[in-house]
């Protein structure tokens, strides 16, 4: 399992590295697959609308609308219809590589099982949606959907009567059920909207929108392919014709040709083994158990700060029960908590210097303190010049070097700007780099967004104004970019000694 | 950013899409062939006789409003046989439908044949008798290539349909 | 005799920020008298950083109530905030650095910051959430 997932990963990293080059980090759309896979979703329900205005639901009628579509209208409809196609094939590509990427990265395990978990039922339904609108049309294509779909599904010990009798011959077929055809085709994305939108309920602030220029891109270029290349029909549908020779969208439909080669109640158990194997991949192998946050109260005033900034939604505002006369206290939902940290970071108590008591903030993870993580900064830095804030996920392994001090975080989300600060004014180093994920593809989903916020004294808590930026580093790369990171250290000592030498 | 591999990457997103939305094209059937549907739901007799009831014990029946049958629920599984110029092409047992086995029975089968003249009989067998066939149809058809042949049958109608 | 006391025109009208601002007093208070007695110098420091931390979280939870109540003047508020933890800071470097403190300036630096806030952007707070 290890294996397919590094040789996925660094599949995706190579492939990735042509997009980040050509959209640059922000724009790329391997950061927002799932907001495209929404986006396309907006698209193919939009032109489903029109489309559904000059459609007539009927065995004869339904191929001469579409007909009529099609050409009659090329220039409104036609070209709805094309997009309507060729968006929802759109739709297939993003949300595969999204699954394989989710996977590949490893955002789907222990306490992430969520999104993944809900998004199993999601596939289906793109799928059951995608299948039934190619059935509408009651082309040849349809007809050969209709029979296998329905022998397919007679398979099952479901139904008393065959429904593949529906489509014996020209005789057989009943309006109701093609009515049948249309309340799925219109019900299901309803219903995959509903599931799409549970899907995100764990992630806060979900990314549902991809970014302007890629919207338009992608919008414009499935436009063209619509008119250049227009989405036709077949033959109509005869039942008492044999299909010969079908052309496929192969996106879609690439398992029908499994069922002439293998069995339909066989393939229902690949299906459904093939979905339960999937189910089970959050535990499989069982996910290291990380203590979740834990909050303090003696040390939390209720400011909200960590719930604003948990990009999981695993802290919940609940009226105080210590009895001080704060209106509220955050709690940690520890099924949903997945330790990465960031709430500690956003803690304004998370501050460094010298304290009374021991350094405690209101929240933070209890296997990497924030007391801990001063120690560290400040034990044994006499020869470091350096300091660098490294996330687990990135390549960090090959930094360590005379001068240079490298600490790890779950993530960078969690180094509280006061510890940059902290560090600067009283010499701990001469410079500071935080090394994250690329942006747009923070591991732990909002890390460097706040970074970078916190750092430019837009998002609490602020980085203190007398903070020298010059000897701040920022540094966002994907996975695999070790060298270009060693190159982005170099320059930044470079730099550096250019500023002591003023 | 690089404004001519975006345009390359999009083109080649489209080109993608374009081409495996209706391409390559799937040979699902050979055009030279015919192809037999086959396709019936019908209730065999049940497997045991119902037992007689004396008049007395019908009456008591009738009188708590209790059914005035005593009969066992399964059914028979309904014996069919496909032949094709006199070679047996199909021969199956359908069981009948339903937890108790006391439904009806569904044969549902499709194969491709070669076009031309044959003849075809479809014999059905749903009582308790050990040989023979309660239901026989023969017929000699000219099979069109790309066309479907159905076999139909309802007992009503006095069984088998050819088209 | 204290540096700071409370005083009602110092109340806000929230509760839990009243309560911030009166161990704020407090923890300035014990500050003072602890630097009359001839504290060491890391108490010193160490109580700057205790309240530094305090206020920070004082100002946090502060902010979220002027957001939350649409407060039209909170740029200018948060700014203060801003300018006094920085200020606070500097202070704190600069005992840390000279390795003792200065009684009577640090005393009016922390009577002035204090009160001058509370006198303004805080008297202003509590007009508009009543």
């Amino acid at each position: 399992m290890e294996l397919i997932k590094r040789a996925l990963a660094r599949a995706f990293a190579r492939f990735e590295a042509v997009f980040e080059y050509a959209f640059g980090q922000r724009n790329t759309p391997f950061a927002c697959l799932g907001a495209l896979g929404w986006y396309f979703y907006w698209i193919v329900a939009a032109t489903g609308v029109y489309l559904y205005i000059f459609f007539d639901t009927g065995i004869t009628d339904a191929y001469a609308s579409v007909e009529y579509m099609t050409h009659d209208q090329w220039y409104a409809a036609g070209v709805m219809r094309s997009l309507h196609r060729y968006a929802s094939d759109a739709l297939v590509i993003v949300v595969v590589l999204h699954i394989f990427r989710e996977f590949a990265f490893d955002r789907l395990r222990g306490r992430r099982f969520f999104a993944w978990l809900t998004g199993l039922p999601l596939l289906a339904f793109i799928y059951i949606c995608g299948i039934s609108g190619y059935w509408l049309v009651w082309d040849q294509l349809a007809q050969y959907i209709a029979v296998a779909t329905t022998e397919w599904l007679d398979t099952l010990p479901v139904f008393g009567e065959p429904i593949a009798n529906n489509f014996l011959d020209s005789t057989t077929l009943g309006g109701r059920f093609f009515t049948l055809m249309v309340f799925i085709h219109i019900f299901g994305p309803l219903f995959m909207l509903l599931l799409m939108w549970i899907h995100i309920q764990r992630h806060s602030g979900a990314k549902v929108n991809p970014p302007r220029p890629l919207a338009i891109g992608t919008v414009g270029v499935l436009v063209v392919l619509s008119v250049v290349f227009p989405a036709v029909s077949q033959a109509p549908a005869d039942l008492d014709v044999v299909p010969a020779e079908l052309g496929f969208d192969w996106f879609y439909l690439a398992g029908y040709p499994l069922l002439d080669i293998v069995p339909g109640g066989q393939l229902w158990l690949y299906i459904f083994a093939a979905f339960l194997v999937l189910a089970v991949l959050p535990w499989m192998p069982p996910a290291k158990r990380v203590p979740a946050a834990a909050v303090n109260l003696e040390n939390c005033n209720g400011c909200t700060r960590c719930f604003d900034d948990c990009p999981f939604s695993a802290i919940n505002m609940v009226p105080r029960t210590d009895g001080r006369a704060y209106e509220s206290e955050p709690v940690v939902n520890v099924n949903q908590c997945t330790s990465c940290g960031i709430c500690a970071g956003a803690c304004p108590t998370s501050t460094p210097f010298r304290r009374s008591g021991p350094l405690q903030p209101g929240i933070e993870l209890p296997h990497r303190s924030i007391a801990d993580l001063r120690d560290e900064l400040v034990a044994g830095t006499e020869k470091a010049r350096v300091v660098i804030f490294a996330c687990d996920t990135g390549d960090t392994d090959d930094l360590e070097e005379g001068g240079v001090k490298v600490m790890r975080l779950p993530c960078v989300g969690m180094l509280p700007p006061s510890f940059v600060d902290f560090a600067l004014a009283r010499h701990y180093a001469d410079g500071i780099m935080i090394a994250g994920c690329a942006e747009g593809d923070c591991h732990h989903r909002l890390g460097n967004e706040w970074t970078i916020e916190r750092m430019a004294r837009r998002r609490d808590p602020y980085l203190r104004q007398r903070a020298d930026e010059r000897r701040l580093c920022l540094s966002w790369l994907p996975r695999g970019s070790s060298r270009r990171r060693q190159r982005a250290l170099a320059e930044f000592r470079a730099a550096l000694s250019e500023i002591d030498d003023e | 950013m690089n404004k001519v591999v975006q345009a390359l990457l999009y083109g080649a997103f489209a080109a993608c899409i374009g081409y495996l939305s209706a391409a390559p094209t799937y040979q699902y059937a050979d055009p030279e062939l015919a192809v037999i549907k086959l396709s019936l739901n019908h209730a065999a007799d049940r497997v045991e006789e119902c037992t007689k009831l004396t008049p007395q014990q019908i009456n008591e029946r009738a009188m708590k409003g209790e059914p005035i049958n005593e009969c066992a629920r399964a059914r028979r599984p309904l014996a069919v046989e496909l032949d094709v110029d006199g070679t047996t092409v199909l021969s199956l047992a359908a069981i009948p439908s339903g937890l108790w086995n006391d439904g009806p029975a569904s044969v549902y089968e499709r194969f491709a044949i070669e076009a031309g003249a044959h003849t075809i009989t479809a014999r059905l067998r749903d009582s308790a008798r050990e040989t023979g066939w309660d239901y026989e149809y023969s017929e000699e058809v000219d099979l069109v290539p790309g066309r479907y042949f159905t076999i139909t049958f309802r007992a009503g109608n006095g069984g088998f349909a050819f088209r | 005799m204290s540096l700071i006391t409370w005083k009602d025109e110092f109340s806000v009208g929230v509760a839990a920020v009243d309560l911030e601002h009166r161990e704020l007093i407090e923890l300035i208070n014990g500050l003072e008298a602890g630097m009359r007695e001839c504290a060491t110098q890391t108490m010193v420091v160490e109580t700057l950083g205790e309240i530094y931390a305090r206020i920070s979280a004082h100002f946090a939870l502060e902010e979220k109530i002027m957001r939350k109540a649409r407060y039209d003047s909170f740029a200018t508020h948060k700014h203060d905030h801003e300018r006094l933890l920085d200020e606070l800071l500097d202070v704190i470097d600069s005992v840390d650095a000279a390795g003792r403190y200065d009684r009577a300036g640090l005393s009016r630096d922390l009577d002035r910051w204090f009160s001058d806030h509370f006198r303004t952007h805080d008297a202003q707070l509590h007009q508009k959430l009543g």
